[in-house]
């Protein structure tokens, strides 16, 4: 069977200090994790890069899929082929040949990296004969040589047992592998936000379990089918993520009956906070997660956002709290949530809303609302008939 | 499980699923093609539409076209006859597949006109139609039976209406409602310059309708490929599906009085047992916005839409399923979807009146006792979300 090596590259990793190994093993973890199901592969850390072997047929597969790990810089694919320089050339045009045909016109370097330091010529030497081999051939059709900026960086990997020809790389998501920097809780819910903001901590190394708060009794099931498939997409950025569905319509209810019309949007949230505040101690999840962003709508005032966070004695982590809704759209469309959370689907029935959400909410008086309905006996109970899925079981 | 909601979608009936069944396993042929298991499939198209004629007594100078279903017909006509100068009006009161292509002619200069203030009790006034004369409409688009509320236009009175009134305005009804529910006498074909059907809502399977249009009329088609059909909508035909529509309609129109009776017999529990929940409970004040007679010119038994404000039919519905029954709705009650149903508001509801309604629709399959669970349910659920509601309404 034909094999091809993948190469797989980290950057921010590799910026660490003594704990370096700590990042590098677990991204090792990751990736033996994301292609398990796939026969005789062979993953191997070198020198600050890592390395796989795979069947020829599975290497489009695999390269897909690693572009959904967080860590991973770049990868490419590569040929193992003789140490020639025209058979090298020749690989090298019709890789290129076909991107040069797309753009018309295209920028590209040949990088060299000899570690079988018998090899009758230096890096530099190589770059030269197989670059100006490839010229050759396409100077004519719009290719040119251009070393800092290239579009098509043609790498060539001279090592003792063999010589490795890699396509032009394909972009990974970068960041930090999941697993190096513990567990957090994400209040998920079927919008646009949400599910950007708990991309953005997988992305920084967590593993990110969700809290979706349901309301089935007014609304239907239909925002419950929506964000179990929303975390089922972000779970394959990480794997191993689960999402707690919390009955919610109860403490809705008995907010929207005993307390102040203009505050029932915030005390709702004290209750998210608090219930998610509570699971995250239990399992042991060292933050909570939200999608707000200064000023979105009125429960998101600074005012709004101070209220709401002071319940929990825990980080409240919001990476979104600075970004326009534009980009957040524009994050959503690239990790493919964007289209599920536009489904029209209730996230609040009318008759919990108030006519004039208050903007400037006043902790002493949510705190005197909170006095007129029993809501720690109402936090255990929802708590109690929670439902927890192992995100992994569904795909 | 009780369905109430057979005016959405029907359950396909084992008759006809037999008829799928044994024509997916055999009719793979493309009834396009020139050898001799093609022209079998092509035959078997041709019966299919010789049964579909006679079921509904069409005249031949009325021609029939298979769609993807009840939608696709509506824009079928709607485009293709009037693209893009001819004049449309329409009552307001259409289903959207109706109202979005009207929609979309306006967008290009072609604004139709609405007769919304010509409507009483849900249907045209007939009195009114000379309007349609002044404004010089060469098509008026009508639904036979609402989808919502169930009012009928009889299209044997809108035609004589329209011919000394308005002769010149040619009649297009929606007939996806009707057909389960309303007998198709030869007397509405003369009238008709087409009429639309969906399979899935008599029975029969999704993803098929037709179209029934008079020939004498040039239509431009919507989609264009290899010409089937005369090149009026191209695009190989599917032929189960085809065969298995018309064996739903086939068995509609056979079962027509029967069904009549059967629901007539449902629609008049359910109202009476409405009322008498109406006198028994001071919190409740029923509404009905489909018209309470036995009169089918003017109201199909098959569908009674009522409203109770103040407790939003969204939540009752929900409500009613968390007891497996399954009613439809026509308006919303999320905070994201703030627009109630046009229909309606059409007839008179205000936004909110609009938002708490429900909307029961039967099948031949339904029985007394799923009407008389309906109403004990829907009486135990009102009672218990109206505390929450009352002072929403009172505040307001």
């Amino acid at each position: 069977m034909k094999t091809k090596t993948l190469l797989i590259r980290y950057d921010e990793i590799g910026l660490k200090g003594r704990n370096r190994r700590h990042f590098e093993n677990q991204l090792v973890s990751n990736i033996r994790y994301a292609l398990r199901d796939i026969k005789n592969i062979k993953i191997d850390k070198i020198h600050g890069r890592i390395l796989g072997r795979v069947d020829l047929t599975d290497a489009e597969k695999c390269t897909t899929r690693l572009t959904q790990i967080p860590g991973i810089a770049s990868i490419s694919i590569g040929n193992s082929m003789e140490p020639d320089f025209d058979k090298m050339a020749e690989l090298g045009v019709s890789l290129i040949h076909e991107k040069l045909k797309a753009q018309g016109e295209l920028k590209f370097c040949v990088r060299t990296r000899r570690s079988n330091k018998g090899f009758p010529f230096t890096s530099r030497e190589v770059d030269f004969e197989v670059g100006s081999r490839i010229m050759g051939v396409l100077s004519s059709k719009g290719l040119s040589v251009d070393i800092n900026r290239a579009e098509f960086v043609l790498e060539v990997e001279i090592g003792p047992q063999e010589t490795v020809v890699f396509d032009n790389r394909v972009s990974g998501l970068s960041g930090l592998p999941v697993g190096s920097s513990g567990q957090v809780l994400s209040l998920l819910s079927g919008g646009i936000d949400s599910p950007v903001s708990t991309f953005k901590l997988i992305n920084r190394g967590c593993r990110v379990h969700s809290i979706f708060f349901d309301n089935r009794t007014f609304l239907g099931r239909g925002g419950y089918d929506k964000v179990v498939r929303l975390a089922q997409i972000l779970n394959r950025f990480q794997g191993g993520g689960k999402l707690y569905v919390v009955p919610f319509q109860d403490i809705q209810v008995a907010i929207r009956d005993h307390c102040t019309d203009s505050n029932r949007v915030v005390l709702y949230r004290r209750m998210m906070y608090r219930i998610a505040h509570v699971l995250a101690e239990l399992k042991n999840y060292q933050g909570l997660v939200t999608g707000e962003s200064v000023g979105q709508v009125a429960s998101q005032t600074l005012k709004n956002l101070m209220a709401v966070s002071c319940v929990v004695p825990m980080s409240v982590l919001r990476p979104l709290i600075g970004m326009n809704k534009q980009e957040i759209i524009s994050h959503a469309k690239q990790i493919g949530t964007y289209s599920i959370s536009i489904e029209p689907q209730p996230d609040c029935c009318s008759v919990f809303m108030p006519d004039h959400p208050g903007t400037g909410c006043k902790i002493k008086y949510l705190e005197a609302d909170e006095r007129r309905y029993p809501w720690e006996e109402l936090m255990s109970s929802a708590l109690d008939s929670m439902e927890t899925i192992n995100l992994d079981d569904l795909d | 499980m009780i369905y109430l909601d057979n005016a959405a979608t029907t359950a396909i009936s084992p008759k006809v699923m037999d008829v799928l069944k044994e024509s997916m396993d055999s009719d793979f042929a493309n009834p396009g093609t020139i050898y001799s298991i093609g022209l079998d499939a092509k035959k078997k198209v041709e019966r299919a539409k010789q049964d579909i004629v006679r079921a509904l007594n069409l005249p031949h100078t009325h021609k029939i076209v298979f769609t993807s279903g009840g939608t696709e017909a509506n824009n079928l006509f709607i485009k293709g006859f009037c693209f893009s100068d001819k004049k449309v009006a329409f009552l307001g009161l259409e289903h959207s597949s109706i109202l979005e292509p009207l929609a979309y002619l306006g967008s290009l200069g072609n604004n139709p006109l609405s007769l919304l203030e010509y409507q009483t009790e849900g249907r045209l006034d007939l009195l009114q139609a000379a309007a349609l004369s002044k404004s010089q409409s060469r098509l008026l688009c009508l639904s036979h039976v609402n989808n919502e509320l169930g009012t009928v236009n009889d299209p044997v009175s809108v035609f004589e209406a329209l011919h000394i009134n308005s002769p010149d305005t040619r009649l297009f009804m929606d007939g996806v409602q009707a057909v389960s529910s309303m007998k198709i006498s030869s007397k509405v074909w003369p009238g008709l310059a087409a009429y639309s059907l969906s399979g899935h809502k008599i029975h029969g399977p999704k993803g098929i309708g037709l179209l029934i249009y008079d020939s004498r009329l040039s239509i431009i088609p919507i989609i264009h490929g290899g010409r089937q059909q005369d090149g009026v909508r191209s695009g190989t035909l599917p032929v189960p599906l085809i065969r298995a529509m018309a064996r739903a309609i086939v068995l509609a129109v056979e079962r027509i009085d029967e069904m009549q009776d059967h629901f007539n017999f449902l629609s008049n529990r359910l109202v009476q047992g409405l009322c008498e929940l109406n006198d028994q409970l001071p919190e409740l004040d029923i509404r009905f916005n489909s018209l309470v007679t036995d009169d089918l010119q003017k109201q199909s038994p098959s569908i009674v839409n009522f409203s109770f404000a103040p407790v939003e039919g969204e939540v009752l519905l929900h409500h009613l399923e968390a007891k497996s029954i399954f009613v439809g709705l026509g308006s919303a009650c999320s905070a994201s979807l703030k627009k109630p149903s046009k229909i309606l508001t059409g007839i008179g509801l205000s936004e909110e009146e609009a938002r708490c309604s429900l909307r029961v629709s039967f099948s031949g399959s339904n029985t007394i006792e799923d009407v008389d669970l309906f109403l004990k349910e829907f009486s135990i659920a009102y009672q218990g979300l109206y505390p929450t509601f009352r002072e929403k309404y009172s505040r307001n």
